[in-house]
């Protein structure tokens, strides 16, 4: 086959559970080669379960999971040597130097690139003498992420990277990423909480809700429909439009609905009619969306 | 540079098209100036590259722009203005949205053509403090 046409992730049908527990339910998505795919969920969502089964490190109860063109459990091995993992908890062992971890992964990865480490450590400020075991829990991400982009992966995930990091280390560390893409653009597969962090970053999302991927599109197309309507009116007007809406409050005598399926023309029609000509009709931020979707987070 | 706005309606790629055109009409950016590269201005928005290198590919080809192989991209000699009749549309699809906010927060005509003007000098003035 075509390696580009090919996904860098497929995933079908795929179920974990935990006992009677289901951490997965018949979970499907693709990251297109080149993208930057955001899996977006609260904690206990699954994305963690979905991600490790994913790379091959723990066995889905259910379903396929293919990475790069290979199974990722038959291949685990082989695969390894393609993709860089930055996981939730970057470990190492705390008496190692961060050059001596250098030369570690130096020697296990064939397409090793020094230069790319000394750069990406040296926009981190890190020092290559100082020991894993002193470093903050940002500058250990950072310096697992240096490690991740110098092997010269096809593949890079990023399990939640930005947990836990104050605003600056966030901040370089999406940088460091964007740096990657323009040079590389590798294909990046990301967890994270931080919606307004992947808002220009991320081509697409999916955000998972109790074990289900609810919802898969490019970022931009979901921007695009969704939107926060405010008018003096009843709510009936949103349907005879066909909107579909996402939540409706009612203010006296007017309305405010997210309406998941919004496009100009069909509200320029509405608003032909007198009772919602004076609408406010605002865009949503990614995470507002996150929120209406999922009905979580709000008082709804 | 600009700023991007991640609750604007405009996608992404269009903030930055009209950023760089309203650079360019309020002379903060000169014909033959250099532009930013795909790389450093990704990074300066914090925006996918992709984003960045599809608005530069609209203003090449609609002439804001022109490439020179191995030095970059720059302004053109004459950057190509929109047309009369895109431009009209234009301001007729923004002010439509404009009035709509301005009328359901109940505001006069008085107030929205006030706060239009000093939005409009806030940006000249911006621009002419950044050449």
């Amino acid at each position: 086959m075509n390696q580009a046409e090919t996904p860098a992730i497929r995933i079908a049908g795929m179920s974990v559970r935990y006992g009677r527990r289901v951490a997965v339910d018949a979970a499907s998505l693709e990251v297109p080669r080149g993208s930057v795919y955001a899996l977006l969920g609260r904690n206990g969502a699954g994305k963690s379960s979905l991600v490790r089964c994913a790379l091959g490190q723990q066995r889905a109860s259910g379903g396929h999971a293919e990475v790069l063109g290979e199974d990722s459990w038959k291949h685990r091995t082989r695969l390894m040597e393609r993709i860089g993992v930055v996981a939730e908890e970057a470990d190492a062992p705390p008496e190692m130097r961060v050059h001596q971890l250098a030369r570690f992964c130096a020697s296990l990865y064939s397409r090793w690139d020094e230069k790319t480490f000394d750069v990406r450590l040296g926009r981190f400020g890190i020092a290559p003498r100082a020991r894993f075991g002193d470093l903050s829990k940002g500058q250990k991400k950072q310096v697992s992420l240096a490690l991740a982009l110098a092997t010269g992966p096809e593949l890079i995930v990023l399990d939640d990277p930005t947990l836990g990091l104050d605003v600056v280390a966030r901040k370089s560390l999406f940088e460091e990423v964007i740096a990657d893409l323009a040079d590389r653009g590798t294909t990046i597969f990301l967890t994270t909480h931080d919606l307004a962090g992947v808002e220009g970053i991320a081509d697409r999302v999916a955000i998972m809700s109790g074990g289900r991927i609810v919802l898969d599109e490019e970022l931009e197309a979901l921007k695009g429909r969704f939107r926060r309507i405010r008018f003096a009116a009843q709510p009936l007007a949103l349907e005879a439009a066909s909107f579909r809406t996402a939540m409706v409050r009612r203010w006296g005598t007017g309305t405010e609905a997210i309406v998941s399926n919004y496009d100009d023309l069909t509200f320029e029609r509405l608003r032909t009619n007198a009772t919602i000509q004076s609408a406010d009709v605002s865009a949503m931020s990614l995470e507002e969306i996150f929120i209406a979707v999922t009905g979580e987070g709000g008082n709804s | 540079m600009f700023d991007i706005n991640a609750t604007d309606a405009a996608p992404i790629w269009r903030q930055i098209e009209e950023g760089m055109r309203r650079m360019i009409a309020l002379g903060a950016l000169k014909p033959g100036d250099s532009v930013p590269s795909v790389r450093d201005l990704a990074q300066q928005l914090r925006v996918n590259p992709n984003t960045v290198a599809r608005a530069y590919q609209r203003l090449t080809e609609h002439g804001v722009f022109a490439v020179r192989r191995g030095e970059g991209t720059f302004v053109a000699d004459e950057p190509s203005q929109p047309k009369r009749s895109e431009r009209n549309e234009v301001l007729r699809d923004a002010s439509n949205r404009y009035a709509s906010a301005a009328i359901s927060v109940g505001a006069s005509l008085d107030d929205a053509v006030d706060e239009l003007n000093s939005s409009f000098d806030k940006l000249v003035r911006e621009h002419r403090r950044k050449v």
